[in-house]
């Protein structure tokens, strides 16, 4: 295509109006379905050491089992992983490639990801979690398959918190409310060292992180981000005060530069999600307790879902190969190692139930409380606890937008006009795209 | 860059020759010799800042299948109008200006106090020169990861904990690159730090260019130092610092890597600039037209720089 | 306009040990007590402007608790070589790239850059600045105007257009090599010399291609240091189209992989620091042996203006 630009610039334009007109078609292409054997290509996001390890265990031990079947695994950084899917054209992903579940909308309108069915097993899709089944369709077809779920709450330091006498909630019915929890940090904090109190994880900002922690918020005051193509339900003076609550904490929280905030005892709380188990349990061992998140408004404690998912690029010549890697990557054996690594809620169902971390009394059985009372894409109200972020293929703009608000919220900005800011991009972004087909 | 001097006639040559056959061939060589450099150009330089313009009057988004759809001066008018795009373009061409005002003067300030100072024959100066100058070799990127830390908000921070020391305690650690008073001053000063050594050395250049016997003159006619500072190094150096300043100015207007590294624009734009929202329009939110259009206004705003250098240089020689 | 100047600019070379303060080449120098004030406050500066890179190698050599710690970052104490290998263990497989692609990375980029802009611009200065032909005043305006036009003006479209070759060596040396301002350099420096050579050699019959390589590139050796020094810090540096072009760990270069490590979990300032020294450790090396040209190429740049 490089070759064909060089003829000059109306040339160059008209011939990718064609190629960008000619992939065109609805967006659900599927990839060939190859012979079965061969070497795949594989990007994954290189986030938690926990989770690279087992990734990269997991293709060791693929390739030694010699299935006919090779994979050439890349790892891509976190922070830049979806704009580096973004802005690879479909032509040139590799035959397999991780995605963060809200941004398939996205891919699937830019006909990047290829319906799964056929490719692989239909073992594998019937002991996909319903959550994850949930994540994965769109448009009433499936477009990947999950390893993980994932799980998002509150680690306590239990030391801290009972030296402070902070009485503290353990299950999602009687959680904190907002005030409640202030109370709390203010105790906790007149008995930490550095008189903070409270740990958000803020030297992973900017990222995905600022949005998927703290969109529960703003679910839990009973709005959602965007419904019907606007955010004018984000533009909302509960939501507003509900973020005001919450950045007003800005004081209580430590920067954690060096990531040591909880672990070392300088807080005692951590607002964060199942991958720094395996971390904060080596950090405080029978110390560490898990609370649900703070609830906010009328709809009670809210929490986030969805993770990682795996597809099958729409450009890849050897679907089948790409298949079997995804039924090996979600069978009992790689869900259980990913569990282990990272601490994350399992995405199968065979693991769900067995896992000792997830099943009843285990410790962390409050994400599994979360996810076993999702909201799915309603209104979210009390009577469910886990809320999807929202699937639309404006999703990397609301991440964008809403990852500011928080950020600048915490540094001190003015609240109202930051989220009017955000809503108004939000909105053009479905403008200028005539709401994405929708 | 005092470039537009009519330019000087080529070699006559070969005189003795077929002159016809010699300038054939020296036609045919030119050719041969300019063309790679002239495709390049055309190609990556030329062809790219026309489809900046065009595509700066398309709506283009990269993650999605629809073609680029025409729309006109539409981005141009939404940057300057639209509510919700305005307040960051205008906050950035701010933050630019405001980058200008202050590193341009400072920046050269300290230069020229360096490049003055160590212009003397004093044991050692060689070696000071050195020092000033190795921030110069540091890509940007290294620059800023290192002055991440020193900027840490907490009393781990190397510049907290200085603060801390020579106040005894009463300047208490400070958000610098988290707060919006505090992050463009911050990512100042560090620029300036890494550019500093870069301007001394043409500064230090500047000052050897000047005729002593002009000291010597000033020195006999009873001036101070600085008398002679005033009215034979800062005359002396008066195209250098025209230079140095104007190219300090426009690569304020090409601030990019620390911005990426270390705020990201914010906190609350305070330390977004042109060229970041060109690359973030672009690239995270894949509006590929609204990060063309503002290419090309950063052009014009360059341009008009440069013209008013080019005005400056020319006044002078008028005047000689 | 002369370039032989370039050689000594600054008198790096020249102030030798010892060497009185003459009156005659600068401003007289004060008393000795104001002398000694001056350098005094002098070095004091140029410890503080230099203190930021020995934040950066004592850290390196600390463990991560010591590394970010306030003033006694500074303290040599605590000191070992676990941040290297630490950081260097962290890339141990083709996913994450290994320490040594990076640095390949970066160095085949800015070789080409360097090596493929002095033979493609100096034979266009060449021709442009000696050679008679039909359009040589229009290529030479454009070259001047398009000086002007900084890379940050077409990353952009640039990125639109090239997006195809992402993940690729030569997306990322491919639109430097032609530099309208290495153009610009050698066509005034060869502009400088004198002619007589050339007119011997033509009359020995020697057309221009054995003209510019026998006589001219040789006599060039100056502005080729130049072009060669400044094409380098620049392409060694670059930061943004890695960022816009570049996601594949196999063809990332050192800038872009330092911003990606330091923004990985475990945030491991110890290691970022290790990281940071061997990324600059073998320039920073080059520079104090080139020093003087590295500075008189920087300073010959400028000065030309």
């Amino acid at each position: 295509m490089f070759r064909t630009r060089r003829v000059g610039l109306a040339a160059g334009v008209a011939c990718l109006a064609m190629t960008v007109a000619a992939c065109g078609g609805g967006g659900s292409t599927q990839a060939e379905a190859g012979s079965g054997k061969g070497t795949i290509t594989v990007w994954a996001h290189d986030g938690q050491p926990g989770e690279d390890a087992a990734i990269k265990q997991a293709v060791q031990e693929f390739n030694d089992a010699h299935t006919g079947v090779t994979v050439s695994l890349t790892l891509i950084p976190e922070k830049t992983y979806s704009q580096t899917i973004n802005s690879t054209p479909a032509s040139k992903l590799p035959d397999v490639f991780e995605f963060d579940g809200p941004s398939l909308a996205s891919d699937v309108f830019a006909d990047k990801l290829s319906p799964l069915t056929d490719l692989v097993s239909p073992q594998t899709l019937a002991n996909q979690s319903s959550s994850a089944t949930a994540q994965n369709t769109y448009q009433y077809k499936q477009y990947g398959v999950s390893v993980i779920d994932s799980g998002l709450g509150m680690y306590g330091n239990k030391k801290m918190l009972d030296a402070a006498g902070v009485k503290y909630p353990t299950s999602w019915k009687d959680s904190w409310t907002a005030d409640d929890f202030q109370a709390a940090l203010v105790k906790l904090a007149a008995k930490a060292p550095g008189h903070k109190a409270l740990d958000v994880q803020e030297n992973t900002f900017p990222g995905e992180w600022a949005s998927y922690g703290f969109l529960p918020i703003v679910n839990s005051t009973g709005h959602r981000v965007v419904a019907n193509n606007s955010a004018q339900d984000l533009d909302n003076p509960t939501v507003i005060a509900a973020l005001e609550k919450f950045a007003s904490w800005r004081d209580y929280i430590d920067a954690n530069t060096d990531a040591q905030a909880f672990p070392s005892g300088r807080v005692a709380l951590s607002w964060v999600g199942h991958w720094m188990y395996p971390t904060y349990s080596k950090a405080l061992g029978n110390d560490l307790v898990t609370l649900p998140l703070p609830s906010f408004g009328e709809a009670g404690a809210k929490t986030g879902m969805g993770s990682w998912a795996w597809g099958i690029s729409t450009s890849s010549k050897n679907g089948k190969a790409a298949g079997k890697f995804l039924d090996y990557l979600t069978s009992d054996k790689i869900v259980s190692a990913y569990t282990t690594a990272d601490g994350a809620p399992p995405a199968t169902n065979s693991v769900l139930t067995t896992s000792p971390l997830y099943k009843d009394g285990g410790p962390l059985h409050l994400f599994a409380e979360a996810l076993q009372t999702p909201c799915g894409a309603s209104v979210p109200s009390t009577s469910c606890v886990a809320v999807p972020r929202p699937v639309t293929p404006a999703y990397p703009v609301i991440s964008q937008q809403f990852q500011n608000v928080i950020e600048d919220a915490l540094k001190g900005g003015n609240v109202p006009s930051l989220v009017h800011k955000a809503a108004s991009a939000i909105n053009l972004a479905y403008q200028q795209n005539n709401n994405y087909g929708q | 860059m005092a470039a537009l001097d009519a330019p000087p006639r080529p070699l006559v040559r070969g005189r003795g020759r077929g002159r016809g056959r010699g300038r054939g061939r020296e036609a045919r060589a030119a050719g041969l010799m300019t063309l790679p450099a002239i495709a390049g150009l055309a190609l990556f330089v030329v062809t790219p800042f026309v489809l900046a313009i065009w595509l700066s009057m398309h709506y283009v988004n990269m993650q999605s299948i629809l073609p680029p759809r025409w729309v006109g001066l539409q981005q141009y008018v939404m940057l300057f109008t639209n509510p919700a795009v305005r307040g960051q373009f205008y906050r950035a061409l701010l933050n630019n200006a405001v980058f200008t005002v202050v590193v341009v003067p400072l920046q050269t300030g300290l230069a020229l106090a360096l490049a003055v100072a160590l212009n003397q024959r004093i044991r050692g100066t060689a070696v000071l020169r050195t020092l000033f100058f190795m921030p110069v070799v540091f890509p940007m990127a290294l620059v800023a990861v290192v002055w991440k830390l020193i900027y840490s908000p907490d009393q781990l921070g190397m510049l907290n904990s200085v603060l801390h020391l020579v106040s005894f305690g009463q300047i208490g650690p400070i958000d610098w690159l988290g707060n919006p008073h505090t992050a463009l001053a911050a990512i100042i000063i560090m620029s300036i730090w890494q550019g500093a050594g870069l301007q001394m050395v043409i500064l230090l250049a500047g000052l050897q260019e000047i005729n002593p016997a002009l000291y010597e003159a000033a020195s006999i006619d009873g001036a101070n130092r600085w008398q002679q500072f005033r009215n034979v190094t800062l005359p002396g150096l008066r195209n250098t610092l025209i230079f140095v300043s104007t190219v300090t100015v426009i690569l304020a207007f090409q601030l990019f890597d620390q911005i990426y590294i270390l705020t990201q624009g914010g906190p609350q734009d305070s330390t977004t600039t042109v060229m970041f929202q060109a690359v973030t329009s672009a690239f995270t939110d894949g509006n590929i037209g609204q990060g063309a259009a503002i290419t090309v206004i950063f052009f014009i705003i360059v341009l008009a720089i440069t013209l008013i250098q080019r005005r400056l240089l020319r006044e002078e020689r008028e005047v000689q | 306009m002369t370039t032989t100047r370039t050689e000594i600019p600054i008198s790096v070379a020249r102030t030798a040990p010892g060497a009185l303060p003459q009156s005659s080449a600068r401003p007289r120098s004060r008393g000795s007590v104001g002398r000694i004030v001056g350098t005094t406050l002098l070095t004091c500066a140029a410890l503080v402007f230099v203190s930021p890179i020995i934040y950066m190698i004592l850290g390196s050599f600390k463990p991560s608790s010591h590394a970010l710690d306030g003033l006694s970052a500074f303290a040599p104490t605590h000191l070992t070589l676990h941040n290297y290998s630490g950081m260097l263990g962290r890339f141990d497989s083709s996913s994450t790239g290994y320490f040594g692609q990076f640095y390949l990375t970066s160095l085949i980029v800015s070789l080409v850059v360097v090596g493929g802009g002095l033979v493609v611009n100096s034979m266009a200065g060449y021709a442009l600045a000696r050679l008679r032909w039909r359009g040589r005043q229009a290529v030479l305006l454009s070259v001047i105007v398009l000086i002007i036009l900084p890379f940050q003006a077409i990353a952009v479209p640039l990125y639109y257009m090239l997006n195809d070759l992402r993940n690729t060596y030569m997306v990322q040396f491919l639109p430097f090599i032609a530099n309208a301002m290495a153009i610009y350099l050698f066509y005034t420096f060869f502009m400088g010399l004198p002619k007589e050579m050339e007119e011997a050699a033509s009359i020995d019959g020697a057309g221009p291609w054995r003209t510019f390589v026998t006589i001219i590139v040789p006599m060039a050796k100056p502005a080729y240091a130049t072009v060669t020094i400044l094409t380098f810090l620049t392409s060694w540096s670059s930061f943004l189209w890695p960022v816009m072009m570049v996601d594949q760990p196999s063809v990332r270069p050192l800038p872009l992989e330092i911003s990606v490590f330091q923004g990985q979990p475990p945030y491991d300032w110890g290691q970022i620091f290790a990281f940071g020294v061997l990324m600059v450790a073998p320039v920073l090396l080059v520079f104090l042996v080139f020093q003087r040209w590295f500075v008189s190429g920087v300073a010959a740049s400028a000065v030309k203006g």
